[in-house]
């Protein structure tokens, strides 16, 4: 066949190198940032050459490139397989192969493989940002592709509103494939490790003045959708660790207790979904008590979860607990470490704890009498203490006695264990933030917060939080507010907490930002449950939902065909549907006998318009005038010399008729 | 068959319109899969809807290459004849009665015509042009063919194909056989010398007649006549329009005749003909053509010459 094929021009190129540039641009955050600048660097280069009839480089020197590309690569990974060293070599490959484009089938490849390079970026994130920008950028390419169908008919504009037609088009059926395809568990071939790299987060070692570095942090820790209303906030604490090791500066998990005290619910049960971000740790956090535990996961002593691996993606599981209840008796083992010290604790110390003992004798009484201590003498809460040496609760007891929940927690866990109480520290999540859009709570690494429990005869295991005795707006307001009144500059614990937030309102613009990531949160939410999540028990879940229930492999196939060939059909219809062209006239004219037909004087296919106006006269004698009027405009506008000007008087005469 | 192709005007309906993925196309569904084993393997929801939207936009978007031809009529335009050995030029138009643009349509001719063979197979074809087809536009274009003999030459089969938006996807029509022909002339022969190709039958030796010394009178010009006849300076003196009439009787008209060329093949007759009839004609004589069966009544002016090569291209035709 001898084709007249256009030969694509420097306006191709441009199409292409703007879809390749779009596609590549996410990966400077993941791959090393010159292989971005190599692939514009051809890019740019070949568009140089076509614009300015530069050199254009030989066979020899293209397989140079190409075996440049290579050995960077191999450099870099020490591997051309895998996921980075696959995705690099792909990358320095294309951008090579913008010197070899000579005819649209080049063009078309390269294009192709772009929707690769998208997809590839995906294999480092999931994130619904990413997700649009993806969208954009499949845009783009489709755009280039339709650019080389069509070289020189359509503007750019119109390409553009082509490929986006496509795209929306598209996006019903590719719903129905998504939902409908069934997904698979595991992997086809081994995958690469996950990178392990540090995340903000709580600690399974509290130092003192450690979670200082999480107050500064708004990072989203994890989402917790209730069934049912939320808690309160002074009732929402979420405890990740239990630290029952001390060595006097630092608390630890110690080793595992083996079996533990038993929870009795005492009050109704809360039901929750939570969502934890990665935390490269494998504890997961619960709603005091948590009963029962996910699959994959264990308790440990102390009522905490710890997951089967460090959580290095987001996790989702479902959990009950009770916030009401009584424990059973301590072991042996527990007791004793419940009351584990090391002999540096300072005399003092020691002193403060032995009279309130001898005073009180009961366990609860002598917790109290250490928070009356907390509140009635002159103890700070402040995110920024000053720093603390080598026996730091004695320092802080009697020396500096400003700090936050650490230090609150950390003294008066000994001050209970050197009263003979057994007690222990609690970290976890504290408080968060509702987000009114989507009615679950957000709790982020500032809401990071450490509490005390002790054992007391009777209701067992009892949180303590020495923190709320000495700042009660830590845990009636939350972190947020308590950044803020520092900010501000204001002292906390000192007034009643109805006036806390005066002076410390937010702007409008402020409020703007933070309802609009609310907003977003929301929908990266939804993004997780429906994208990154959306995996063979999910599919199962939404199948279960739409009433099938047990639907085979190939049911399921078959089910996905007929939905998106029925669109498809639907489609094909609608899209043939392609309207004839009527002038104006014609136009006006149909409108016409749509209002004569209303009127029982339907048009016969092959009636003429005198014809019908004839008849339509002698049925509605009364409006012989209009309907004369508008016949005789009509064939003056079609097929008369009156053309235009005649169109308006018709226009008007129609719109009259009734 | 025949008469459903052979309409004055064509639409292309469901039917007629065949479509395949092409290489690029096959290329694109491998590309797909390897998406999804990508999507699989790395379980990715993302990767998942990637892949799925691809697949979904190369399915819409070979409806979108059906609908690029579908309706669109093809209709045939002019036809003038020519000369054998010369190239003939069939318009063929192509009109979109639609709102939505065709863009990039190719028209493609069938290289040689050959027996019968399904209607989505041409033998050969021939890119002959790209055409856009706006709201409501029409376009016409040439389809050529080079002419061999004399007679009727019908118009090639057309087909119009195209591969927009993405290029994954060919569709084609039908072969689309429009009723046009074209009538070829003889190839006319090189010139000759005169005396001896007006030799023999009743007209030798009318050299000198036909020099037109001979003024025999006036008459009202009539449409048809030389211009070189006119009587020009009546013309300028405001007498109307008159022709001068030379010879008299049948001395001044020339017979170009068929058995004046005794001893020479058919064909080889026809072209010496049809060169006579264009030379006539650009003298301006009056002339006649006596063939078997056919004469031409003596005459001159273009419709006349058209009548004389129309009798010798059909000659021996039923």
């Amino acid at each position: 066949m001898r084709a007249l094929e256009p030969v694509p021009d420097r306006a191709a190129l441009l199409s292409l190198a703007v879809a390749g540039t779009i596609a590549v641009a996410p990966y400077a955050l993941e791959l090393p940032i010159w292989l971005v600048l190599l692939f514009l660097a051809f890019a740019l280069w070949r568009y140089a050459i076509e614009r300015w009839s530069l050199y254009h480089p030989g066979r020899t020197l293209r397989y140079a490139l190409t075996g440049l590309a290579v050995v960077l690569t191999f450099q870099q990974y020490h591997t051309l397989l895998g996921r980075d060293a696959g995705l690099m070599l792909l990358i320095a490959l294309l951008g090579v192969k913008f010197l070899e484009l000579k005819r649209y089938r080049d063009y078309r490849v390269s294009a192709f493989l772009f929707y690769l390079v998208i997809l590839g970026a995906f294999l480092y994130e999931q994130s619904l940002a990413l997700g649009l920008y993806a969208l954009v950028a499949v845009l783009a390419n489709t755009a280039a592709l339709v650019h080389f169908a069509a070289p020189d008919e359509l503007s750019p504009g119109a390409r553009l509103r082509l490929a986006s037609g496509l795209i929306v088009r598209a996006l019903p059926l590719m719903l129905l494939l998504y939902f409908l395809f069934p997904r698979l568990h595991g992997a086809l071939w081994a995958l690469p490790d996950k990178s392990s790299h540090a995340l903000t987060g709580l600690d399974d070692t509290m130092q003192l003045g450690d979670i200082n570095h999480l107050a500064e942090s708004s990072d989203l820790a994890m989402r917790v959708t209730f069934e049912g209303e939320i808690p309160a906030r002074r009732d929402r604490y979420f405890r990740a660790l239990v630290l029952w090791e001390t060595d006097g500066r630092s608390w630890r998990r110690g080793p595992a207790l083996g079996d533990t005290a038993e929870m009795v619910p005492r009050g109704p049960p809360w039901r929750y979904e939570v969502v934890l971000e990665p935390s490269n740790r494998r504890w997961l956090p619960a709603l005091d008590l948590p009963f029962g535990q996910p699959p994959q996961a264990r308790v440990r002593a102390g009522f905490t979860l710890e997951h089967r691996e460090a959580v290095r993606e987001r996790l989702r599981y479902t959990l009950t607990s009770f916030m009401r209840y009584t424990t059973g008796e301590l072991t042996e083992r527990e007791r004793a470490a419940a009351l584990q010290l090391p002999d540096t604790i300072s005399p003092r110390t020691r002193a403060l704890a032995k009279e309130w003992a001898t005073e009180h004798g009961d366990a609860r009484e002598i917790a109290n009498a250490a928070l009356t201590l907390f509140r009635r003498e002159a103890f700070f809460y402040t995110l920024t203490p000053p720093p603390l040496g080598a026996d730091p609760v004695d320092e802080f007891l009697f020396g500096t006695r400003r700090g936050f929940c650490e230090h609150y927690a950390a003294a008066f866990v000994t001050l209970m264990r050197a009263a003979g109480v057994p007690a222990r520290v609690v970290t976890g999540y504290q408080g968060g933030e509702v987000n009114e859009a989507g009615g679950y709570l957000m709790l982020r690494q500032q809401d990071a917060h450490a509490w005390a429990e002790v054992w007391i005869a009777g209701t067992g295991w009892t949180r303590l939080d020495p923190t709320a005795a000495i700042a009660p707006e830590r845990v009636e307001l939350g972190s947020e507010a308590v950044r803020r009144m520092a900010a501000a500059g204001r002292p906390l614990g000192v007034g009643p907490i109805a006036d806390s937030l005066q002076g410390i309102e937010i702007g409008i613009f402020e409020r703007g930002w933070l309802t609009t990531r609310l907003y977003w949160d929301l929908a990266s939410l939804g993004w997780y449950r429906w994208v990154t999540d959306f995996g063979p028990e999910r599919q199962r879940e939404l199948l279960a939902a739409l009433g099938l229930e047990r639907v085979s492999l190939r049911g399921l196939l078959s089910l996905m065909l007929a939905a998106v060939l029925a669109v498809a059909l639907i489609y094909a219809l609608w899209l043939a549907r392609n309207r004839e062209r009527l002038d104006p006239a014609q136009r006006a004219y149909a409108r016409f006998c749509r209002k004569l037909a209303r009127a029982g004087l339907a048009r016969a296919p092959a009636e003429g318009p005198v014809a019908l106006a004839e008849r339509a006269m002698a049925h509605l004698p009364d409006k012989r005038a209009a309907i004369d009027a508008i016949t005789s405009s009509y064939i003056a506008a079609r097929y008369g010399s009156g053309g235009r000007i005649a169109l308006s008087p018709l226009r008007r005469a129609v719109r009259a008729f009734r | 068959m025949a008469s459903a192709m052979e309409d004055d005007v064509v639409t292309l309906d469901r039917r007629s319109i065949y479509i395949l993925p092409t290489r690029a196309g096959i290329v694109f569904t491998g590309l797909l899969f390897v998406l999804l084993v990508a999507a699989i393997n790395y379980s990715n929801g993302l990767a998942y809807g990637l892949t799925f939207l691809l697949a979904a936009v190369a399915l819409v978007a070979l409806l979108y290459t059906h609908r690029n031809l579908h309706r669109v009529r093809i209709s045939a335009g002019n036809a003038p004849p020519v000369f054998a050995g010369e190239v003939a030029s069939f318009e063929v138009c192509l009109s979109n009665s639609g709102q939505t643009p065709r863009v990039a349509l190719r028209v493609e001719q069938e290289e040689a015509r050959s027996g019968a063979r399904p209607p989505w197979r041409m033998a050969g074809r021939m890119q002959v042009a790209r055409v856009h087809l706006g709201d409501g536009e029409t376009t016409c274009v040439t389809v050529s063919l080079p002419t061999l003999r004399r007679g009727y030459l019908h118009a090639p089969a057309i087909s119009l194909s195209t591969e927009f938006p993405l290029g994954i996807a060919h569709a084609w029509s039908r072969r689309v056989m429009l009723p046009t022909r074209i009538l070829v002339y003889p190839r006319p022969a090189p010139p000759r010398p005169r005396l001896a190709a007006y030799g023999g039958g009743e007209q030798a030796g009318t050299a000198a007649a036909r020099g037109g010394d001979d003024f025999a009178g006036l008459r009202e010009y009539a449409r048809g006549d030389s211009l070189r006849h006119v009587h020009w300076k009546a013309v300028a003196r405001g007498q109307g329009w008159l022709t001068k009439e030379f010879g008299g009787g049948s001395l001044g008209v020339q017979w170009l005749d068929w058995d004046a060329l005794e001893g020479l093949e058919v064909e080889v007759r026809l072209s010496v003909l049809t060169r006579w009839v264009l030379d006539a004609e650009q003298v301006g004589e009056l002339y006649g053509l006596r063939l078997p069966g056919k004469i031409v009544e003596p005459g001159s002016g273009e419709a006349h010459r058209d009548c004389c090569l129309i009798a010798l291209a059909l000659f021996g035709e039923s």
